[in-house]
């Protein structure tokens, strides 16, 4: 089908440019309920994108490019299905632009070739571990768990004379925990995207739900607070990278599309901060070559490779993230997808950060700051107030501020560690927060 | 037949569903037979580009066998004869299923439905919606020198299902449309955002602006420009009916899923039949609301669509339920069972869920408050159906002062509290309605269309 869909886009003339995908996707979802399965599913799916690229005219005559997509199932009518794209293409009208041109595209490791080994049998294997190593938690009870797995090959070819194909594994976890009795009992949720089994860290990440879970039992009520606040782990991953499928904050703010369209503050060479910088200088990459990573690709949707760009560098951004139409808007090179967010590990230990009395924020409600302000009114699942080599567990309350003025004034810690979408120091603290009890 | 009820592939394939579902009975309990096809397509219009999108459409069979116990499912990609019937053999082939007679497939019914439309999306060409969008961006970006961008973006989904089971044959092609103006206005202290929509299960017809809601939603996203925090505490609050609608769904919306009962996940379980809230608080929710965007004829097993009351007068009556769930739990199903596309499972999720209305007018409402604010519009909310913690983002705020709603403005705010502390300081209940659409996920997945909603609420909780 990829043959006959290539003929009949060369054979159109009124078609500047075209990019097709063929995805096909094989994968086991499973679902446990207390000791029992709740449900098996196997599901298979193939799919064809089609891009087309046609020159068009706004009704001034102005000449412009428009993009028309269409998406084919196997079987469907290739003929009408690209007619449908040429004519949206001819009536979409943007400025000119054109598809990446080819380069040389990395090898990234994307797939776990332990989980393809077995696909459904490693699947099993995540549930069961997690199931042994809750049994040694007794205070906790696994109510519930949900494995997927997924293999996904994606070949990618263009007019402009890309032809690349990667294989990429994806692998989700959720349980819940439940503690205590009666009307007293408490629950930890947990959820992880990774493309390995490996990177799931189940033993660790068990190990601290059910701590979670423990210490929810204790928890009393949130005090009122301004000070230091420590976050870490996957908590803190989230506040940087954002939700593992959504964007975040410096995602957004660091948009070449939001810079041509004059919706980011945010200029090569100056700082992005308003306030002045009082805690560790910041430097970001996004970098879609991190082995692993969720959001890394050999090469995104439209052919362009890989990179890791510095995004920002001493509180100052360094480069905008653009797509091939964005880059050449504002002529600068094409990055492609964001990738990951990448950090470099602080100056001080883990310890050293948690020196003072200070208030650790465990888990969110939801971590959802304004996705171009930053500012953030979230509630606080489970904290500690840590002082005199205390931590007494809190819930409750909120946690108020600002993200860009809180990244403004805070340090990172020396050790590091991988959660998906984020690369960097596994903990944080932020000066100066505000809980609101 | 409604005209363009099923594509034509599903079409030629249903009548074998009968004879699929018969294999699967073979060795299963209950067999069921789907036929999803799911597509959506964006289109957008700003100050600067335009794009029509196609989502991945998603379209494939998928074989349920159940025996009470687990619920064992194949999701295959297309509609092909020689794979459903195969399929089916080589699905239930080699399983040991528990012997159920338990297992209501419904009563016998045969039948067909679709969305009423004036204006069938598909009827209408890509250059006049094109046309359409280009027309309200022209509308929006001139009120004010301030906005830097108006982006106006619409949103078709069309559903077709085929639902089989031994005792009934449903089919349904559900259109939903969707339309959002968001306008940026940039000043010396950043960017600020604010939009508007309107959505529903309907056709194009729904999908329009007077100049008064424009000139409100520049307004609004100017005025963010100089919106300061609030300080943060307890306060009189009044929430318009989007916000209501978003402490439905995030209260005794997410924490009565029946799935979240057999997971032992949900407080709610142990208050049936206790009071929850004020006896003011009535929540419901309807698959069947006329024309709303959470809306179907069916649900993704078959079950014909009806209102749920799940709190009455302050006390909660029932939860909602997906057929695996109400077969755990051994109670009446709901028409709730629903799933992303055919690449998932059933959960039960919520459609419409709303509060219900009271008998005193807005203006009467406020009149009530000395010092309060009132939250005009959502950004998010999020469930905790086990703490009964309540976490909604106001996208911003107005002051109240001695009974009259000010143009002094707060911005973000958030609400917070404890679900029973936050139902039973409902105070006044106005008698206006409205629903506001969106998408809900359970976790971070399993995206569904719903709307949430109901009218004014007055209560007291935590802003910050």
């Amino acid at each position: 089908m990829l043959g006959i869909i290539q003929k009949a886009l060369n054979d159109n003339p009124v078609i500047k440019a075209w990019i097709i995908r063929h995805e096909t996707t094989h994968g086991f979802q499973q679902y446990e309920l207390k000791t029992s399965t709740e449900s098996q599913r196997e599901i298979n799916s193939e799919l064809y994108t089609v891009d087309v690229l046609c020159d068009s005219k706004n009704d001034e005559g102005k000449p412009g490019s428009g993009l028309g997509r269409v998406s084919l199932l196997p079987g469907d009518n290739i003929s009408s299905a690209l007619e449908k794209a040429i004519l949206t293409a001819q009536l979409v009208h943007n400025e000119p632009y054109d598809f990446a041109e080819p380069t040389s595209i990395p090898e990234i490791e994307l797939a776990d070739r332990d989980y393809l080994k077995d696909p459904s049998g490693k699947i099993q294997g995540v549930i069961n571990t997690l199931k042994e190593t809750t049994a040694s938690f007794p205070h906790v009870r696994l109510t519930a768990a949900e494995c997927f797995g997924q293999e996904k090959t994606t070949h990618l070819i263009s007019s402009k004379g890309i032809d690349a194909t990667q294989n990429d594994t994806q692998v989700y976890l959720q349980w819940v925990y439940i503690g205590g009795t009666g009307d007293d009992e408490v629950e930890t949720f947990a959820e992880i995207y990774r493309r390995r089994i490996a990177d799931l860290d189940l033993l660790d990440e068990a190990a601290l739900r059910a701590q979670y879970t423990s210490d929810l039992l204790e928890a009393e009520s949130p005090p009122s607070y301004t000070g230091p606040i420590y976050v870490q782990g996957p908590t803190l991953a989230v506040m940087i990278a954002g939700e593992m499928l959504a964007g975040s904050l410096i995602q957004t703010l660091s948009s070449a599309a939001l810079k041509y369209s004059g919706e980011t503050p945010w200029e090569i060479g100056k700082s992005i901060f308003r306030e002045e910088v009082k805690g560790d200088d910041l430097h970001i990459w996004a970098n879609r070559q991190l082995p692993y990573g969720i959001p890394s690709s050999a090469f995104d949707n439209e052919g362009i490779p890989a990179q890791r760009i510095a995004l920002i560098k001493d509180n100052k951004l360094a480069a905008y993230i653009a797509d091939q139409r964005f880059a050449d808007y504002l002529e600068m090179n094409p990055s492609g997808d964001f990738g990951s967010i990448e950090i470099p590990a602080g100056s001080i230990t883990q310890a050293e950060l948690q020196t003072g009395p200070h208030i650790e924020i465990a888990e969110y409600s939801w971590f959802n700051p304004s996705p171009v302000t930053g500012d953030f009114a979230c509630e606080i699942r489970l904290g500690y107030i840590v002082e005199d080599g205390k931590r007494k567990p809190f819930k409750g309350g909120m946690l108020v501020g600002n993200l860009l003025d809180a990244l403004s004034d805070m340090r990172w810690s020396k050790e590091t560690g991988f959660f998906g979408n984020y690369l960097g120091p596994t903990a944080a603290i932020f000066n100066n927060l505000k809980v609101v009890g | 037949m409604g005209k363009n009820l099923l594509t034509q592939e599903m079409k030629a394939l249903r009548p074998d569903l009968g004879e699929a579902v018969s294999i699967l009975e073979g060795k299963a309990p209950y067999g069921a037979v789907t036929l999803s096809s799911r597509e959506f397509t964006r289109y957008l219009v700003d100050n600067n580009q335009e794009r029509v999108m196609p989502g991945e459409p998603t379209a494939g069979v998928i074989l349920t066998a159940f025996d009470g116990h687990t619920m064992r499912e194949k999701g295959v990609g297309g509609f092909h004869r020689d794979e459903l019937l195969k399929g089916a053999k080589d699905f239930v082939s080699g399983v040991n299923f528990e012997k159920n007679g338990k297992l209501d497939p419904g009563k016998e019914r045969v039948e067909d439905f679709q969305t009423e439309m004036e204006h069938d999306p598909a009827q209408v060409s890509t250059l006049d919606k094109l046309d359409y969008l280009r027309e309200m961006n022209q509308r929006v970006k001139n009120i004010d020198t301030r906005i830097v961008n108006a982006r106006v973006s619409f949103l078709e989904m069309r559903e077709k299902t085929v639902y089989r089971n031994r005792a009934v044959d449903l089919a349904q092609d559900v259109q939903r449309v969707h339309m959002s103006i968001m306008v940026t206005a940039m000043g010396e202290k950043g960017v600020v955002i604010d939009w508007t929509s309107k959505c529903g299960t309907a056709g194009l017809e729904i999908l329009t602006f007077s100049d008064e809601e424009l000139e409100k939603l520049v307004k609004n996203a100017v005025g963010l420009l100089d919106a300061g925090r609030i300080e943060p505490g307890e306060y009189t609050v009044v929430t318009a009916p989007g916000v209501s609608g978003v402490i439905a769904h995030e209260s005794f919306g997410h924490g009565v899923e029946a799935d979240m009962f057999v997971k032992e996940r949900a407080k709610a379980a142990n208050y049936i039949g206790k009071r929850v809230g004020s006896e003011l608080v009535n929540i419901y929710d309807d698959p069947g609301y006329p024309g709303a965007f959470g809306s179907y004829f069916f649900d993704d097993e078959g079950l014909l669509s009806n209102p749920t009351e799940i709190v009455k007068d302050g006390i909660f009556v029932r939860g909602i339920t997906d057929f695996f769930s109400a077969t755990k739990l051994g109670i009446e199903r709901s028409p709730n069972g629903r799933r992303q596309d055919f690449t998932r499972k059933v959960y039960p999720r919520m459609t419409n869920t709303f509060f219900g209305s009271g008998d005193i007018s807005l203006d009467e409402l406020i009149g009530q408050v000395d010092d309060g604010i009132y939250i005009p519009k959502v950004s998010s909310g999020m469930e905790d159906p086990k703490g009964w913690g309540i976490q909604v983002s106001g996208h911003y705020g107005f002051e109240i002062k001695n009974g009259i709603l000010t143009d002094k403005m707060y911005a973000p705010v958030g609400l917070t509290g404890y679900v029973p502390d936050v139902l039973e300081s409902i105070s006044a209940v106005s008698n206006d309605f409205g629903l506001s659409g969106g998408s809900c996920g359970k976790g971070t997945k399993e995206t569904v269309p719903v709307t949430d909603g109901g009218p004014h609420l007055l209560m007291k909780v935590r802003l910050g």
